[in-house]
């Protein structure tokens, strides 16, 4: 026990040696220069698991543990940015963590807070460097104290240029989730405003009640009908006998009519990608007797519009996923993140010890996949979704589940 | 890559928080020699701040730059592509080699550990262990043979047989394309054949559920119905619930949810403040642990779940982690363990769904190593 005492510590003063330090130094920034040189993740996520275990193996505080695992953190996003990585998040407290002792709470929370106040002060050298802080999750929950500190961060660095750091603050994934579909929700539940009915018939050319209407007016320049109002209350009466969904439409169409409005201007006002097969676009509302409030159509909800209501909207996808302490769980974290394309490493390394040295095998065996799969698309690390090739291979294989059932 | 006496100055200031801490200036002037020439920076690097600051400062300086080193900076990125170049090189020699003697520790292990279809050896496999997962998942890739959908079946069927050996009364299958879930019947067959190759006659077999989301349970109403009354007062041999899943049941799932609460938020039957975690979770969960209720099932089974929603365990028969689709809400909390063996293509000996990774993977579960010999 001693001896390994002696020895780590012989090893420590080695490495500590001004001439040692210098080599290892260089060779780090050699090892990151050559990084570069590959193709690099653009977001990586690691989870920082280890802190409390590794301060109980050394005998020291479980405030100290936390402390040198920021450094640990530090030192990775050097190494991170440096060698080009766009996005790094990092899980840095989880809502379940304020299940654990009011101490550790605390004192975790006064590290945030003096860390962030201490970025705050050196606003210039973020600003000269360009990194970019933003904080996700439930802010609400935190102490005034540091949520304005948060705020300071965040809003000094927002203008910053292309590098960003997204911390997890008080964060769960199933929390964003739901966040998200609550946001999603909302706005697809508040009424669009009425004067150019921006909901519509996307795709459909010529609409039945448009030429109706058409007919009408036609009917109507002839026969010199004085009353345009009680016409179109007789429609919308006759198509309430239909059902909502044809009536609201017909309702729609005769405002955009009346309103002059041309169809373009019902499609761009269409917001969220279009899926094209949406041609059922018009919204189901009450048709009231004088203003229809009228909606987006949930149908146009895709997987993408929910992507851009997650907490890390506007990032690259995330390409890895790192966990480190062995535990091989995500831990709600990430959940929509990283069920893709993500490569998901779990390290047997606690996180304060965490350096390059662990994540450089990590990263090269990213390297590799991703260059093996660039030159031979369909081999192991077959990145790049479903090809046309692919598909007509799912396609036979139908056929072939086809015929087995039939057999 | 601080140096020691910097390190430690940073580190009092932190334990020394009040007293006598560091001023800002202090602490910028500690870190200059570590942060970059700003001149360094790369043009593409297009931080408008420090352009409007600076003026047309750093472009001048950058152009002096590069006509004073030259050479220096030309030498440096070719050191760099040559660095990059040797470390691949070196790593390519040691993932060959990993490889290579991870390719023989299988084979002993596959040789040690092998099923001989007896589900008495498998569960004197499982016998030492702490925990079984009460539901395991399995991510399967189909392959691009022609024969791959048999043996894909195969597989699930070999699972099956080894999970009902082992005693895990609920496996899910994830298949991104879902292919699956479009042959259950002939895939209930196959399964059933695979028991009967185990278990012998059919009165030892465990009773066997199949099912999707959005699909009744298969196992035909005489099994479902008869089976568990029989067979679990007479014989301790379990149930087996097989659950298909595929890409659709992942990020769709939640879009579809989506779709059907902004739906009712806009005929005024909820409000966005009613959307909890709770119930996306509720709703999320029973679409995987309640099949679809047939006619003949509605008054035998009831609304009873019959899968937990989380799985405990997910397997990945692949050379690495990716999830590639599966359902994101349910993997909160699962152990994952990839068996990192390579696809048949890739090395074109053994298969990607082998008994000793099985195993392996409720050893890791369990926090037990496996040894040689049993």
């Amino acid at each position: 026990m001693s001896g390994s005492m002696h020895l780590s510590r012989l090893r420590r003063w080695f490495l500590a040696s001004p001439p040692i330090e210098f080599a290892i130094n260089n060779l780090k920034e050699l090892l990151v220069g050559a990084l570069r040189q590959g193709p690099i993740p653009q977001h990586v996520a690691f989870v920082m698991d280890g802190n409390r275990r590794f301060a109980r193996c050394h005998g020291i505080e479980t405030v100290e543990g936390h402390n040198l695992g920021f450094e640990a953190l530090a030192r990775i996003l050097e190494v991170c940015y440096k060698s080009g990585v766009k996005v790094v998040t990092i899980y840095a407290f989880s809502i379940e963590n304020f299940k654990r002792s009011k101490f550790e709470v605390d004192a975790l929370m006064d590290m945030a807070k003096v860390k962030l106040s201490q970025m705050a002060q050196h606003g210039d050298l973020l600003d000269r460097y360009g990194a970019q802080v933003r904080v996700l999750g439930r802010l609400d929950l935190l102490k005034p104290d540091v949520l304005a500190a948060v705020n300071k961060a965040v809003d000094l660095t927002s203008r910053n240029g292309d590098r960003v750091l997204n911390i997890c603050f008080p964060y769960t994934s199933r929390d964003e989730i739901t966040t998200a579909i609550r946001d999603t929700v909302r706005d697809y539940s508040t009424p669009l405003r009425s004067d150019p009915p921006a909901n519509g018939i996307s795709r459909t050319p010529f609409s039945e009640s448009h030429i109706t209407h058409h007919i009408r007016a036609q009917a109507r320049c002839s026969s010199k009908v004085p009353d345009p109002q009680s016409d179109s209350e007789s429609s919308s009466a006759e198509s309430s006998a239909l059902d909502d969904d044809s009536s609201s439409r017909n309702d729609s169409a005769s405002r955009i009519y009346e309103s002059g409005s041309s169809f373009s201007s019902s499609t761009t006002l269409h917001l969220g990608p279009q899926d094209g097969h949406h041609t059922k676009g018009a919204a189901l509302g009450h048709p009231s007797d004088t203003e229809t409030p009228s909606f987006l159509s949930p149908e146009t909800i895709s997987r993408h519009i929910l992507t851009e209501n997650m907490l890390t909207k506007g990032t690259p996808p995330l390409d890895m996923l790192v966990r480190t302490s062995g535990v091989e769980r995500l831990s709600d974290f990430m959940l929509w993140q990283c069920h893709e394309a993500t490569e998901i490493v779990f390290l047997d390394v606690l996180w304060p010890e965490f350096d390059l040295w662990h994540f450089l095998p990590v990263l090269l065996g990213w390297q590799r996949r991703i260059s093996k799969s660039r030159q031979n698309p369909n081999g192991e690390g077959d990145f790049a979704g479903d090809s046309p090739e692919g598909k007509g291979q799912l396609d036979n294989i139908v056929m072939l589940g086809n015929k087995l059932k039939a057999t | 890559m601080v140096s020691k006496t910097d390190r430690e100055i940073l580190r009092a200031d932190i334990r020394a928080r009040g007293d006598k801490s560091l001023t800002a200036a202090d602490r910028e002037n500690l870190l200059k020699p570590y942060l970059p020439d700003p001149a360094d920076l790369e043009p593409s690097s297009n931080s408008s701040a420090s352009q409007s600051r600076t003026g047309s400062g750093p472009s001048q300086r950058r152009q002096q730059r590069a006509r004073k080193k030259p050479i220096r900076t030309f030498l440096k990125s070719q050191l760099y592509k040559f660095t990059y170049a040797i470390t691949h090189i070196f790593f390519g020699i040691v993932v060959r080699l990993l490889q290579a003697y991870h390719a023989v520790v299988d084979r002993v292990f596959a040789i040690v550990y092998h099923h001989h279809r007896t589900p008495e050896l498998i569960r004197k496999d499982v016998r030492g262990l702490k925990r079984l997962p009460e539901h395991l998942s399995v991510i399967l890739t189909l392959q691009k043979e022609d024969d791959a959908l048999a043996v894909l079946m195969d597989e699930v069927a070999e699972l099956a047989a080894w999970s009902a050996s082992a005693g895990i009364p609920q496996l899910s299958v994830y298949e991104k394309s879902g292919i699956l879930k479009s042959c259950i019947p002939a895939l209930h067959r196959n399964i059933s054949t695979k028991l009967t190759s185990y278990f012998g006659t059919s009165s030892q077999q465990p009773s066997l559920r199949l099912f999707a989301p959005h699909h009744p349970v298969y196992g035909g109403a005489h099994t479902t119905q008869q089976t568990p009354r029989s067979e679990s007062t007479s014989t301790p041999s379990q149930s087996l619930t097989i659950l298909l899943l595929s890409s659709t049941d992942g990020r769709e799932t939640i879009v579809d949810l989506t779709k059907t609460l902004a739906e009712m938020s806009q005929n005024g039957k909820l409000s966005p403040e009613d959307i909890t975690p709770e119930l996306v979770d509720a709703e999320i969960s029973e679409i995987t642990t309640q099949p679809l209720l047939s006619q003949a099932a509605q008054e035998s089974a009831g609304t009873q779940p019959i899968m937990k929603p989380e799985p405990d365990l997910l397997l990945v028969f692949g050379s690495f982690l990716k999830l590639d689709g599966y359902p994101p809400w349910q993997i909160r909390l699962t152990e994952m363990y990839c068996t990192g063996v390579h696809h048949r293509g890739m090395t074109g000996y053994g298969e990607a769904v082998e008994y000793q990774g099985f195993m392996r993977g409720l050893w890791h579960y369990a926090g037990a190593q496996m040894r040689f010999g049993r």
